[in-house]
């Protein structure tokens, strides 16, 4: 089994590659779509952990929707989205080195845990983890609290989010 | 197990009663939807009192999501009664009071904090956190005609989901190293698990960063001044009191409960929180000349006073943050809502503009300078025997030096809470012929406050036996 | 096979890749953008604990759906408020909203 380390590889570093040029390039729109690339890179990788269900859901939610949200953001303000201005902040200097810090400490601390070694175990063949999903989010043995809450989440998201940018005429 | 999220519940149906009024309702409604929500409120805090109180053994409930305790209980009444007062309030500010949109968001953010104060499960603890700030956004940037509310609600935002992120990176680590994600049962996996206390420690920093941002302590307080000045002053107030205690609610939960095995670790990081909190929030108060700035620095400082209480890391100590935080709850509604009552007449929140008060409408200065006091800590009101109680938590854990530091912070406190009532009551204006108009819901809020501030700094059995029974209650 | 630790090494340069857009950027919507990589980091560390540590227990996927739910909402009042910065403003570059100036 190399090819999975092989495609492991190939993912990441097109997601990171990706996820670097989003936080990097000028262009707004291209950032967005980059965006969208890395995005797509993490359902791979949920892919690859065997939660297929989840990567529907990424593609589904993150790249159907909150990235077409975005697109939709920026096109509604594109007077700035060709900006010839920096786009970054005077202080990058310091975010890069906060960043690089913080990336040090978290490595540094996955690698103190010795279960970070941990291969994956094999699937038990009789579970299937959709139907097990569904169960848990709908029972209140489980996780029916959260479930429901979630949706008063998104209902007041909604209700806010269209109070704020509704302009009455 | 309905009981236990009874609280919730009601609120749920405050929400839809109002959701239905919204709808049915013609555009001239008056303030019928505030003084449904507050109304309905309060009638819901005493069923719940009456029907809902939790039994002596705490118990876990909904698959362990919830615990239905003491604890929980007495932060939720308080928020209910934040809700309720915030109420009272916002329902005569232009352009808001009218809204049934408000009432919902500001309902939807007190359920999220009612789950904050009870959740026992890492999923329930970040849903909770969320569905509380998300609304609070909304809130905060509510006045959509005004530069300053809407930065203000995007400022809080920004903030609000970075610092959130890097909280929910720290509890997937905290799930991976454990295996679960039961806040009660963290400990013995960690145990079982001998996960290094080092690595649990870096995963609790990265968790405390959103819990510092919604306490406000010093490195993640700069977004509190700018947000509490452009936010509705109402809002400001909710913000302060409700969303602080919810807070504080989850940290003393989250360190007591699944942390025990650390506490030389973060009890260091919290005594030095607790002293640049408030040393910082003190001092950054005293040039501060717009009221709501300087009453945000000095809800920061109030956050580090209460800190105080945690690092004793006693039974004490836990009631003592929990009683100052009911009574902090209660004074700073009542500061915010004078503040309020002015600045809807005078259109200005400069300390300026506070010229001549007690000669334009003595209640209204009365009852700053009960609230005032108590915020600096002046004896008979509740925020004396509060500071009290947290410094003799601090004694009692061989901690002099905080308790130290925490009265020589009170002292500056006190120079530039005076500084506020000088004004208001020494100084003279041109306007001072004017009469103060003060709608009713105003005097009945701020009546309520006044009379809790002093009753808490009065009759201490009831209340010291209340909170000292929440705080046994979490283990 | 990949051990964890590649994974866990992965969410962490995703993460902190995010973290530097959030620190860096100036236009809002890039920052939020960089909230979005941050989380998507936090989903691929629960949804490999899930698969490593605890495959019969589904909390980690509840979590990374949970994650997804708080996400939209955040982005959707996100961009509300955004758009009605801007057309009070006509910008949405936050200049005085600097990460590091406070």
């Amino acid at each position: 089994m190399t090819a999975m380390p092989i495609l492991f590889t190939l993912v990441a570093a097109l997601t990171l590659g990706a996820a670097l040029l989003v936080v990097t390039t000028r262009n707004l729109v291209h950032a967005a779509l980059w965006l969208v690339l890395a995005l797509f890179g993490v359902a791979v990788f949920f892919v690859l952990l065997s939660a297929g269900f989840l990567a529907v859901a990424q593609v589904v939610i993150y790249i159907g929707a909150i990235a077409v949200l975005m697109i939709f953001a920026i096109m509604l303000t594109r007077r700035i989205a060709r900006d010839a201005g920096p786009q970054v902040n005077p202080n990058w200097g310091w975010a890069l080195l906060i960043t690089a810090l913080f990336f040090g400490g978290l490595v540094w601390m996955v690698f103190q845990w010795p279960g970070a070694l941990a291969t994956q175990p094999e699937l038990n063949p009789a579970l299937d983890t959709v139907q097990e999903l569904g169960k848990a989010l709908v029972s209140p043995g489980a996780y029916l609290i959260p479930f429901e809450v979630a949706s008063v989440l998104l209902l007041a998201a909604l209700i806010g989010a269209i109070m704020i940018a509704w302009e009455r005429k | 197990m309905f009981l236990a999220i009874l609280p919730e519940l009601s609120i749920l149906l405050v929400g839809l009663v109002i959701l239905f009024l919204d709808m049915i309702l013609p555009k001239e409604r008056g303030n019928t939807l505030g003084w449904v929500a507050a109304v309905g409120l309060f009638l819901l805090i005493a069923v719940n009192l009456l029907v809902a109180r939790p039994g002596s053994e705490p118990r876990l409930v909904w698959g362990g999501m919830l615990r239905h305790d003491w604890m929980g209980f007495v932060f939720k009444m308080m928020f209910m009664f934040s809700a309720a007062i915030t109420s009272l309030f916002i329902m005569e500010v232009n352009r808001i009071g009218k809204n049934g949109e408000f009432y919902l968001l500001m309902l939807a953010s007190t359920l999220g904090m009612c789950l904050m104060a009870s959740a026992s499960d890492l999923i329930m603890l970040y849903l909770a956190i969320e569905t509380t700030s998300i609304p609070l956004y909304v809130l905060a940037g509510f006045l959509k005609h005004d530069d300053k509310s809407t930065e203000a609600g995007f400022k809080y935002l920004l903030f609000g989901a970075m610092t959130s992120a890097i909280m929910l990176y720290g509890l997937s680590l905290l799930y991976g190293f454990a295996g679960t994600t039961n806040l009660y049962a963290l400990v013995a996996s960690f145990g079982e698990q001998q996960i290094s206390d080092v690595v649990l420690f870096g995963s609790l920093l990265l968790v405390l960063v959103g819990f510092g941002f919604k306490i406000s302590v010093v490195p993640l307080h700069f977004w509190a001044p700018d947000v509490y000045e452009g936010a509705p002053t109402p809002v400001a107030g909710f913000l302060s009191t409700a969303s602080k205690a919810a807070g504080f609610a989850v940290l003393l939960r989250v360190l007591m409960i699944a942390f025990p095995n650390l506490i030389p670790y973060w009890g260091a990081v919290i005594a030095a929180l607790s002293t640049a909190t408030m040393t910082l929030g003190n001092l950054l108060a005293l040039t501060q000349k717009n009221i709501k700035r300087l009453l945000a620095y000095s809800s920061i400082a109030h956050a580090g006073y209460a800190l105080i209480g945690l690092v004793a890391v006693s039974t004490l100590g836990i009631t003592s943050v929990v009683f100052y935080l009911v009574v902090y709850i209660v004074t700073n509604l009542a500061a915010f809502g004078a503040v309020a009552a002015l600045g809807r007449v005078a259109g200005s929140d400069e300390v300026a503009a506070y010229a001549g008060l007690s000669r334009r409408s003595p209640w209204l200065a009365l009852a700053m300078l009960v609230a005032f006091l108590s915020l600096a800590g002046m004896p008979p009101f509740g925020g004396f025997v509060v500071k009290f109680v947290v410094f003799a938590a601090a004694v009692q854990a061989d901690m002099i030096w905080l308790a130290v530091v925490g009265v020589l912070n009170s002292i500056i406190g006190l120079y530039y809470y005076l500084t506020v009532l000088k004004v208001v009551y020494l100084y003279r204006s041109e306007d001072e012929e004017k009469p103060l108009p003060i709608p009713g819901s105003y005097q009945l809020a701020i009546i309520v406050l006044a009379i809790g501030i002093v009753v808490l700094g009065t009759v201490l059995a009831p209340w010291f036996s209340l909170t000292s029974g929440a705080a046994q209650a979490i283990f | 096979m990949i051990p964890l630790s590649w994974y866990l090494v992965f969410s962490a340069a995703l993460f902190s890749i995010g973290l530097f857009g959030v620190l860096s950027r100036k236009n809002a919507i890039a920052i939020l953008m960089g909230v979005e990589l941050m989380l998507n980091a936090v989903n691929i560390n629960l949804v490999s604990f899930w698969r490593y540590r605890t495959p019969e227990l589904i909390a980690g996927q509840v979590f990374a759906i949970i994650v997804f739910a708080v996400a939209a909402a955040e982005v959707a009042v996100g961009l509300a408020l955004i758009i009605s910065i801007y057309r009070r403003r006509n910008t949405i570059v936050a200049d005085d909203i600097d990460m590091l100036k406070f």
